[in-house]
């Protein structure tokens, strides 16, 4: 397990660096290295490295690149969490309402022009975070009044519930304002691009803090996954912890939402191929997923702005592209072997 | 050991059951019998602490209402049928989660020696340490039933609460598993109270007998107070012991 883990961790750090080089101008690692060492620590830098090279490195390419990757990260922990604690493979941040949540406080935003009296250049990565997070508390809250228990069940009928009614909302603005609708869509489909530093220096320690956390309840994820009744007489407070790991997994979505958008499918698929390779235990599947999510989305976001001549595609359509096919063979490859047996 | 005094639980407002007072003694094993929907796995919950509940349940003269969870989980451990699972844990794994109470290290939860050895112990006691690094999605019933035996020792509780965990099972499976439970009861401070749709089984393994219908407790006593013609016909609206009488009838003729 020991070398699998560090041939993940070497293969992501691999990613990175080829995130990084990779462009309409190529970036040999070692340059990569000389122009990190010469902004962080102020090392010499080469001559045959041009100031443009470094200011694309700097100011562009790597901080993209580590904010996708912490995206990405983000978004996998907390896929991982949803799945384990819903008992569903295809349950997500997503089914209970926070990305519905976010696209309404980014709507509010972008349609109305809502800006926060303090740091109004932030309006709409917090106003997509606290409405994306007060869509969990609020189907929280509604499952809580209707089932003391909170089960599984009663969670995803209401955040689904909610997820509908919060896009109503959200559609029923966007047709009367009309105007401003494509910059919602661009947010919608989620972008890396000409974000800076700002985004990086909060949601790198946002996801790492996350994960760890998430990685802290280990055991409790692990014994969820064999349902309520069993992890209540083993012990395990699940009211409480049900509650503490649903708002954690949605803090984490929203927070890489309010920054990139709503970039799906990579919280669906990192935690299922992780587990095909580490195996089901939490205490491997969770930071796997995170590390694993981090690099499918650097290459997602590669893709996004390489693969076209001119432009970039959404990043939030390329994952789907890669991730659809991806569900579908996990979730009808799975029912055509129930059926086959 | 467990004592229930005028307990009602149900659903929703909803009494499932209703007014049932038993005392189990150390040592001892309680069956619980009677038709579907007599609400006997309903009163399990209710012991295990799964659901509120009218009256009284004390467990050593200690009241489980208000107890917290954890504190209930030390004393009692509930081995339900096999239901679906999602993740492939391995047999190892699943077991050492049965120890989720008694490991100490709270930042990553791994496992003491002490806790290694309990397992190894629990592996070995069911017949399946030769499975231990095995899928617990490639194991046939009778052994996955046997990893969950195991867990629920791993968690070493004083009572068991079994809820029909030989469904699905072969007759062999059945008889191995009331055999161990019955040998398990009867050391140190010891009780299972089993929920069984199989008779015969839980004659097997129980000392004392509670028939339930409709939510109330028709009978308790000794088995062979109990398990009498009148009272399996009055709870199951059917003449249970001629159709084994029957049966047997069957078996003695070959």
């Amino acid at each position: 397990m020991k070398i699998k883990v560090i041939l993940a961790a070497a293969a992501a750090f691999l990613v990175i660096i080829i995130g990084v080089g990779w462009g309409s101008v190529y970036i040999p690692p070692a340059d990569i290295f000389s122009v990190i060492g010469n902004k962080l620590f102020g090392t010499a830098l080469p001559e045959h490295i041009k100031s443009s090279t470094a200011a694309i490195l700097w100011s562009s390419r790597l901080c993209r690149v580590l904010l996708a990757f912490a995206a990405g990260a983000a978004l996998s922990a907390s896929g991982t969490v949803m799945q384990s604690v819903m008992r569903n493979p295809l349950a997500s941040s997503f089914t209970l309402g926070v990305s519905s949540g976010s696209s309404l406080g980014a709507s509010i935003v972008i349609f109305y022009g809502a800006s926060l009296p303090v740091a109004s250049g932030a309006s709409l990565p917090v106003m997509g975070f606290v409405f994306g997070l007060g869509s969990i508390f609020l189907a929280l809250a509604v499952a809580g009044s209707l089932d003391g228990q909170i089960s599984n069940n009663t969670v995803i009928l209401v955040g689904m519930v909610l997820s509908l009614f919060i896009n109503a909302v959200t559609t029923l603005m966007s047709a009367i304002s009309r105007e401003n609708t494509q910059e919602l869509l661009y947010w919608q489909l989620g972008s890396f691009q000409s974000r800076g530093w700002t985004p990086v220096y909060i949601l790198v320690p946002v996801a790492v803090i996350g994960v760890l956390f998430i990685t802290h309840y280990n055991r409790e994820l692990d014994i969820m996954t064999f349902g309520e009744n069993q992890a209540m007489s083993m012990g395990v407070n699940l009211k409480v912890i049900k509650r503490v790991l649903l708002v954690a997994a949605a803090a984490l979505t929203g927070a890489s939402i309010s920054f990139c958008g709503i970039v799906g499918f990579v919280d669906l698929v990192a935690p299922h191929i992780v587990r095909k390779i580490f195996g089901a235990s939490h205490r491997y599947v969770v930071p796997m997923s995170a590390i694993f999510g981090g690099a499918f989305m650097v290459i997602c976001d590669l893709a996004a702005r390489t693969l076209p001549p001119v432009g970039e595609l959404p990043v939030g359509a390329v994952t789907a592209i890669i991730g659809a096919p991806f569900f579908a063979f996990i979730y009808f490859g799975g029912k055509k072997k129930h059926a086959d047996a | 050991m467990l004592t229930l005094r005028h307990v009602s639980t149900g659903y929703g407002g909803l009494d499932v059951v209703k007014d049932i007072s038993l005392h189990v003694e150390n040592n001892e094993n309680l069956m619980i019998i009677g038709p579907n929907a007599s609400g006997k796995t309903t009163l399990l919950k209710a012991v295990a602490g799964l659901l509120p509940f009218k009256g009284e349940i004390e467990i050593d003269g200690a009241a489980i209402r208000g107890m917290k969870r954890r504190d209930i989980a030390r004393k009692i451990a509930m081995l339900g049928q096999i239901s679906g699972m999602y993740f492939s844990y391995s047999v190892h794994d699943t077991v050492m989660m049965g120890r989720y109470l008694h490991i100490n290290d709270r930042l990553l939860g791994l496992p003491s020696e002490a806790d290694r050895a309990f397992v190894e112990k629990c592996l070995e006691a069911v017949d399946i340490l030769d499975v231990r690094d095995r899928e617990i999605t490639k194991l046939s019933g009778g052994q996955l039933q046997r990893v969950f035996l195991a867990r629920t020792l791993a968690q070493d509780p004083e009572i068991i609460l079994l809820d029909e965990p030989t469904n699905h099972l072969d007759i062999k499976y059945q008889f191995e598993l009331a055999e161990y439970l019955k040998e398990w009861s009867k050391q140190g401070s010891r009780a299972v109270v089993g929920v069984l749709h199989d008779i015969n089984l839980a004659a097997r393994l129980g000392d004392r007998f509670m028939i339930m219908k409709e939510g109330e407790a028709l009978a308790i006593g000794k088995t062979e107070e109990v398990l009498t013609d009148a009272l399996l016909e009055q709870a199951y609206d059917m003449d249970i012991a001629g159709y084994m009488r029957s049966t047997l009838g069957m078996w003695e003729k070959r």
